[in-house]
């Protein structure tokens, strides 16, 4: 193949910048193709894990619902121990602060909440967390460390509602009547309109503090 | 341009790095996305929700409305805008919780998907889960059992945080016992009702008032337009269908469709099932247990039922003697349905292996594969043949009765004696009057009341008002709206003045005593007999009036409060005291407790899932989500 001036300028060029860029060009896909068998090696690491977080949790989620709440804690402690980082790990710290809470081991119930909110990647499932922390809270007449709970605020519009809604609980109890009056309000305004229940039991709560 | 290219080849190399690289990562599809929604209703984080898609949601919706509300609504009512906003915002919540499942890999184990199903009532018989009544439904739905299983996977998998929410919300002790004594507490309470036919004789009405209270309100005297029609509806019923269905056609039918009417061969099986795990050492252990049962029975074959209710580990057969009801190829473990088909009936089998460890069974019944006669099925046959027959006229005499109405439009004649149909006509109606027939429907009742039908006394166009009906309508008399004098409306008008000056007069009476009783006069108001008035027992007490009676501070006794109380006039309430309980009983603080905490968990579940969806990018391609038919 014979190949004009012009093509023959063209190679030489090319020879020339893959001399200069030769082995650059060749390290950076090497790291492109690093980083990609680095995070399908993370992802399939995940999904075992998760795999058998599911499987554990399963086991978590039968005690449940035959009320077996000794097993509901130690299962979730296994979680918690070795599924740290999956999903189900703050979920078996949810069902285990109830199981004990309903046992009457507010302490326990408090530690598994506190666990849930400061590790569960979710803002959604941090936020129920919190909640249930300054609910139990809340239940012990810790009203200041409650409300400090509740003070790091919702973590967006959804939990507005359910955030002033306890906030004027713990007020309440606190004999704060005024500000409790304005986080039901609060609360009234901000839950969905289309859940009346949790509507007429916060305007009975209100109607009992008085018209202020 | 080639001389650019040529001149700035670094630039072009660059350039075509850039572009070449993202496919080879994602693949030509994220490109595509900067097209836009072009086939897509919405899109939840890169995630198309397609028009397809999203029609088949609509039709499910419309079909499961139907059966709700009968057969003949207007599909206008099953398919408004807000209908499909609401329906797209469910399709929207469905997709963030998936993508939500995938993103944090949840999954359900195939034991807990066992569990799930072996506990849903409906596949239970006797309150023990039935093989046979579990595939029986489910072909009712036209689903396979691994269809349906993994349906449920799917669905539980994207339910299971959200159920985890749920499940594990409490409610504080204090805060149930608390709401459970204000929801008993006790006021006592008398009243006053100031009506306003108390006031009526003192209320004077004005010939002048009457004028000015007609002349404001002309409106409310308002007859409406009425129109007199004569319709026709041509549906297969009122075709006369030509000529029956001979045997001939019916038996062609029945050859072509040949293969519907053969059923495969199916067995009736029982078993005993000796489970083990993955385990080797567990296996052998099962495998030799399996084999002694097998020798156990071939001495003595009539013991298979009482050994399947011994040793059985199959808990959803072995109350029945082992039993598994009839079934065909496809519905079992490959093995287990090789060994049952390749058996002589009632021979007992050596152990079979499968994942769940080892069967022994025997075939108990065996019913060949058959066809159906064509004897057996004629009738239906023709029945079907000749629906066919009237749906295929309806077909081809729908376009030219449209037409014809269309091109003849003075008359409803040229219809009636093409099609053999009988006119029919109404009586008086208005927009909003309420009919049975075909002009309840509303496209066509809008119909007769257009200009052009009024004025010119042309023929409505041609209405669908049902499936497979079409109605034509023409108005044979016209009635415009008219306001009604006032010498005819006198009296009504006088009366509604004289309420409305009684209400206004009672509600001042009402103020005054109010304020001389909050002053601490009225002496001589006459009190109801005192009642006693709780949240959860209302005694009569409108909700608003319930509500101000309890806001009164019980520090503050007595206190007075005033409610409307609508055409009834107004009320004074005297709260004298508070009267218990201090406390509720175990029993209210118990539903209080389980009250709540359900409340609590559903609003919990709520915010998690709006949560999601707000952290979620969606985008709505409007246009599409309004787009009929396609």
């Amino acid at each position: 193949m014979a190949y004009d001036l012009e093509e023959q300028e063209q190679l030489a060029s090319l020879k020339a910048w893959w001399n200069q860029y030769g082995n650059l060009v060749v390290l950076a896909l090497l790291a492109a193709a690093l980083a990609f068998a680095a995070f399908e090696g993370w992802r399939y690491w995940q999904r075992t894990q998760a795999a058998g977080a599911a499987a554990v949790y399963g086991e978590l989620q039968k005690a449940q619902r035959s009320g077996d709440g000794k097993k509901v804690r130690d299962l979730a402690g296994m979680l918690i121990d070795k599924y740290p980082r999956t999903v189900y790990a703050p979920l078996g710290a949810l069902a285990s602060a109830k199981a004990a809470f309903l046992a009457g081991d507010a302490k326990t119930a408090r530690v598994q909440l506190a666990w849930a909110a400061e590790n569960a990647k979710d803002p959604e499932i941090q936020a129920i967390a919190r909640i249930r922390l300054a609910t139990v809270l809340y239940d012990e007449k810790a009203y200041d460390e409650a409300l400090k709970v509740l003070d790091a605020g919702p973590p967006g519009e959804p939990f507005e509602g359910l955030f002033a809604a306890v906030r004027g609980d713990v007020l309440a109890a606190k004999g704060a009547k005024s500000e409790a009056r304005a986080a039901y309000t609060r609360a009234l305004d901000r839950l969905g309109r289309n859940d009346p229940a949790a509507r007429e039991a916060l305007q009975i709560k209100l109607d009992a503090l008085g018209a202020g | 341009m080639f001389d650019f290219v040529r001149k700035h080849k670094r630039l072009m190399q660059a350039i075509l790095a850039l572009v070449i690289l993202p496919f080879a990562f994602f693949g030509i599809e994220s490109y595509q996305r900067f097209v836009g929604l072009a086939n897509e209703v919405a899109e939840v984080d890169g995630s198309p929700i397609g028009i397809a898609e999203f029609n088949q949601a609509l039709e499910r919706q419309k079909e499961q409305l139907r059966a709700v509300l009968g057969g003949n609504v207007d599909s206008s009512v099953l398919d408004s805008p807000t209908m499909r906003q609401e329906l797209l915002d469910q399709l929207v919540t469905q997709r963030v919780l998936q993508l939500y499942a995938a993103k944090r890999n949840l999954g359900v184990s195939d034991e807990a998907l066992r569990e799930t199903i072996l506990a849903i009532p409906a596949f239970q018989e006797n309150g023990v889960f039935s093989k046979e009544r579990y595939e029986q439904l489910l072909r009712g739905q036209n689903l396979t059992p691994a269809m349906f299983e993994a349906l449920l996977r799917q669905d539980l998998t994207q339910q299971q945080v959200a159920a985890a929410i749920a499940e594990s919300a409490f409610v504080a002790r204090t805060a149930a016992r608390d709401f459970a004594a204000l929801r008993a507490e006790q006021r006592e309470v008398a009243e006053v009702v100031f009506p306003p036919a108390q006031f009526a004789a003192q209320v004077k009405v004005t010939p002048e008032a009457i004028e000015k209270f007609y002349a404001e309100n002309r409106r409310d005297f308002e007859v409406p337009e009425q129109v007199r029609v004569e319709y026709v509806v041509l549906s297969p019923e009122t075709l006369a269908v030509a000529g029956g269905v001979t045997p001939a056609e019916a038996k062609a039918w029945y050859e072509q469709h040949l293969p519907q009417y053969q059923q495969p061969e199916t067995r009736q099986a029982s078993h005993i099932l000796i489970a083990a795990g993955a385990d080797p050492k567990e296996r052998a252990a099962a495998r030799q247990k399996a084999e002694e049962v097998v020798r156990e029975l071939r001495a003595n074959p009539a013991k298979f039922a009482e050994l399947a209710k011994k040793l059985s580990q199959d808990p959803g057969s072995a109350a029945q003697g082992g039993d598994l009801g009839a079934f065909g190829r496809g519905a079992m473990v490959k093995p287990f349905e090789d060994a049952v088909f390749s058996l002589k009936p009632n021979q007992v089998s050596d152990p079979v292996e499968t994942e769940f460890g080892f069967h022994v069974i025997k075939v108990t019944a065996v019913r060949p594969e058959r066809t159906v006669p064509f004897e057996d099925v004629r009738p239906e046959i023709e029945r079907e043949l000749a629906k066919q027959r009237a749906g295929r006229q309806f077909a081809e005499a729908a376009e030219a009765f449209t037409n014809l109405a269309y091109e003849q439009p003075d008359s409803l004649k040229p219809l009636v004696d093409k099609f053999k149909l009988r006119a029919q006509t109404s009586g008086w109606i208005a927009r909003d009057s309420e009919t049975t027939g075909p002009l309840a429907n509303p496209k066509l009742r809008a119909a007769v009341f257009a200009a052009d039908a009024i004025k010119e006394r042309r023929n409505t166009d041609a209405v669908e008002i049902g499936p497979s009906t079409l109605a034509v309508a023409r108005v044979v008399e016209h009635r415009p709206a008219t306001v009604r004098p006032l010498e005819d409306v006198r009296t009504e008008v006088e009366a509604r003045l004289r309420q409305q000056e009684a209400l206004a007069a009672a509600q001042r009476a009402a103020n005054e005593r109010l304020d001389q009783l909050r002053a601490g006069g009225a002496a001589d108001t006459k009190w109801s007999a005192p009642r006693l008035v709780s949240r959860e027992n209302p005694a009569g007490l409108r909700p608003d009036a319930v509500r101000a009676v309890f806001q009164v501070d019980p520090a503050k006794l007595p206190a007075y409060v005033a409610t409307d109380l609508g055409p009834g006039g107004f009320a004074i309430y005297r709260v004298t005291r508070v009267a218990g309980p201090a406390a509720a009983d175990e029993a209210r603080v118990r539903a209080a407790e389980a009250g709540l905490a359900r409340q609590a968990a559903g609003t919990e579940y709520q915010a998690f899932v709006q949560g999601l969806k707000s952290r979620a990018k969606i985008e709505v391609n409007k246009e599409n989500l309004q787009r009929k038919g396609g």
